[in-house]
């Protein structure tokens, strides 16, 4: 057990987790806008993957130019999602709308298991194995990428909602949607623009896992799991606090592979997940005690 | 009108009883079929207790019926029961409501909505890779095989299975009339009234979730004397869930014949599909579930009780 090893761990932790970490930023918008838990967003990003992997394998289209036309496609997704399933039911409460992402997630697992068979999928270029070697450490380069097209997509969304009329009206209408509908601000236009963004980095997490993972049409479920961990981390509704409750997702992941076998990896991450639901509820991250 | 509904109480469990006698269960698709619906039944009143009637969805169900399962494949392995043994199947569905008690004070003591199904959800995985990294006390991924020499005929399994269903429907029936019904229905349409007026929310959710989990405990039990391999993948699978929550709310949440309903019109839906569609099915549970909330909130009972409803508006 050498110091060489825990950084390496770290490493790996860190750039796998910055994925989960964009996928719980949608999530968390999603969450603070509309207070919808969107259950399936994992789906949609596995969805993603196999676009992805289907431009790759017939077009031989690049997976990272791809985004060109992933991320577009997935705004405008994101914005027919909000529009078809939730516009309808967004004032009725968690329960349809739960229910209703719940049903998505089954709709799509099983269409993909229909549509491209429950065999996994592992998209290989010629950079798949390619590792950069810093200081001793190995970093793997799709790994790295996946990094920084999270950072990206962040910084993207941080600069949106910080610094545009739009995204300042996305954060009223998350602190508090009655204030905002009566300065003028039009909540279903809102919503749609923050299912679309939210939808939007789950394209960035799709081409991510494409390029990182093997993926079938189950992984899904999981990858949902994890974002939602991530979020939990991180509270729901903030967005910077979600990166970082990805990234420290990964690193707990990163370590609990290595000391215990496969599986029981996951069992921990649940595990942190209860206990932070349980006795953390606003996130490790959030600057305000209160969680009204 | 009361009366006449009240002796299809009977007319319908005594008709339901003789049909093992006309169709030969050996053979029969029907009994077979209608044994399925009566789990389906069973799992769906066991979840409309809890999500339903007392508000608090939990996306964790399958763990109940996997575990219910699982108390039967391990003590049958080790010797402890037999075949349909009685006490093997009711440990299966007390070892649920355990679990159900040990987990759903700290849960609902702490999360509520949203939170509450997540948690749920979480615990749920937790068991599953439990059991699949069980090594061989549970039989990891590839799972427990019992002995199939002593099955002959689905018809305990028809008879069980309808018991089970009547269990079910009496109990949420009797709870629903008692006080106790009167309170979880308080507490999902208002928690902090309910919480106001004295009712002390968590000891009626913890009972709702572990009464819940007791039904589906049996379910589980009894299909595993049915299907001799129990595995995660198939006891552990998140169908448990998917399929009690569609039809709840297919039916009509929160009422005592929409589960019915549900459960029977999507056995039936499921059938149909099985046969014409077969490759694309399992699309179809995840489409109908959103379909229905979106325009059947009030389920399918709901267009009747509209109806209905309509007709007094009318007449007054």
């Amino acid at each position: 057990m050498t110091i060489d090893i825990i950084l390496q761990l770290l490493i790996n932790g860190i750039l796998f987790g910055a994925m989960y970490g964009v996928a719980a930023i949608g999530l968390s918008l999603i969450y603070g806008t509309m207070k919808i838990v969107f259950i399936a967003q994992g789906t949609v990003i596995i969805l993603v993957a196999y676009a992805c992997f289907w431009l790759f394998q017939s077009y031989n289209i690049n997976p990272y130019l791809s985004l060109v036309f992933i991320v577009p496609a997935s705004l405008l997704v994101g914005m027919g999602f909000y529009q078809v399933l939730f516009r309808k039911v967004a004032k009725a409460g968690s329960f349809p709308t739960l229910i209703i992402a719940f049903g998505f997630l089954a709709l799509l697992e099983n269409f993909m298991a229909v549509a491209f068979t429950s065999t996994v999928k592992a998209l290989q270029t010629s950079y798949s194995s390619y590792a950069l070697t810093v200081l001793g450490l190995k970093i793997s380069f799709v790994r790295f990428m996946a990094f920084i097209m999270a950072l990206l997509g962040t910084g993207v969304v941080f600069f949106f909602l910080k610094n545009t009329l739009m995204g300042k009206a996305v954060r009223a209408v998350s602190e508090n949607l009655e204030y905002a509908t009566m300065i003028g601000i039009t909540p279903h236009l809102i919503n749609t623009i923050s299912f679309a963004i939210g939808i939007g980095l789950a394209g960035i997490a799709g081409v991510a896992t494409a390029t990182t993972y093997a993926f079938d049409p189950y992984s899904g479920f999981v990858f949902s799991l994890k974002s939602m961990i991530a979020l939990a981390l991180g509270g729901m509704g903030n967005v910077v606090g979600a990166l970082f409750g990805g990234i420290l997702l990964g690193v707990i992941e990163s370590y609990a592979a290595f000391f215990l076998t496969g599986g029981w990896a996951d069992v921990i991450s649940y595990a942190v997940f209860l206990l932070v639901l349980m006795f953390k509820s606003e996130g490790l991250f959030s600057r305000e005690a209160d969680t009204k | 009108m009361k009366h006449k509904k009240r002796l299809l109480w009977i007319i319908i469990p005594i008709a339901l009883a003789l049909l093992p006698l006309i169709f030969d269960p050996e053979s029969s698709y029907l009994i077979y079929f209608l044994y399925m619906t009566f789990i389906y039944i069973a799992l769906t009143q066991s979840w409309n207790l809890v999500g339903g009637y007392t508000g608090q969805v939990s996306l964790g169900h399958y763990a109940f019926f996997g575990l219910g399962a699982y108390v039967v494949a391990i003590a049958w392995s080790r010797g402890l029961i037999n075949f349909l043994s009685p006490h093997g199947m009711l440990a299966g569905g007390l070892g649920a409501a355990i679990l159900a008690i040990l987990i759903g004070i700290p849960l609902l003591s702490k999360l509520r909505g949203d939170y509450f199904a997540l948690g749920t959800l979480g615990l749920g995985e937790i068991l599953r890779l439990a059991t699949v990294k069980g090594g061989a006390f549970t039989g990891g991924p590839t799972g427990i095989l019992l002995s199939v020499a002593s099955f002959t005929t689905i018809a305990p399994h028809y008879y069980i299975g309808l018991v089970i269903t009547l269990l079910a429907l009496g109990a949420t029936w009797t709870i629903t009339k008692s006080h106790i019904g009167l309170a979880l229905v308080a507490i999902r349409d208002n928690e902090a009234v309910a919480s106001a007026s004295g009712v002390n929310i968590l000891k009626f959710k913890v009972f709702a979730l572990a009464a819940g989990a007791f039904i589906a405990g049996l379910c589980g039990a009894l299909h595993a004397n049915y299907i001799f391999q129990i595995d995660p993948q198939g006891f552990y699978s998140l169908n448990w869930t998917l399929y009690p929550v569609l039809m709840t709310v297919l039916g009509g949440a929160g009422t005592l014949f929409g589960p019915v309903i549900g459960a029977v019109f999507l056995s039936i839906g499921f059938e149909l599909a099985r046969y014409f569609l077969p490759e694309i099915h399992p699309i179809f549970s995840g489409l109908l579930m959103i379909l229905a909330i979106m325009f059947l909130p009030n389920g399918l009972i709901g267009l009747r009780l509209r109806k209905s409803k309509r007709a007094i508006v009318k007449k007054w």
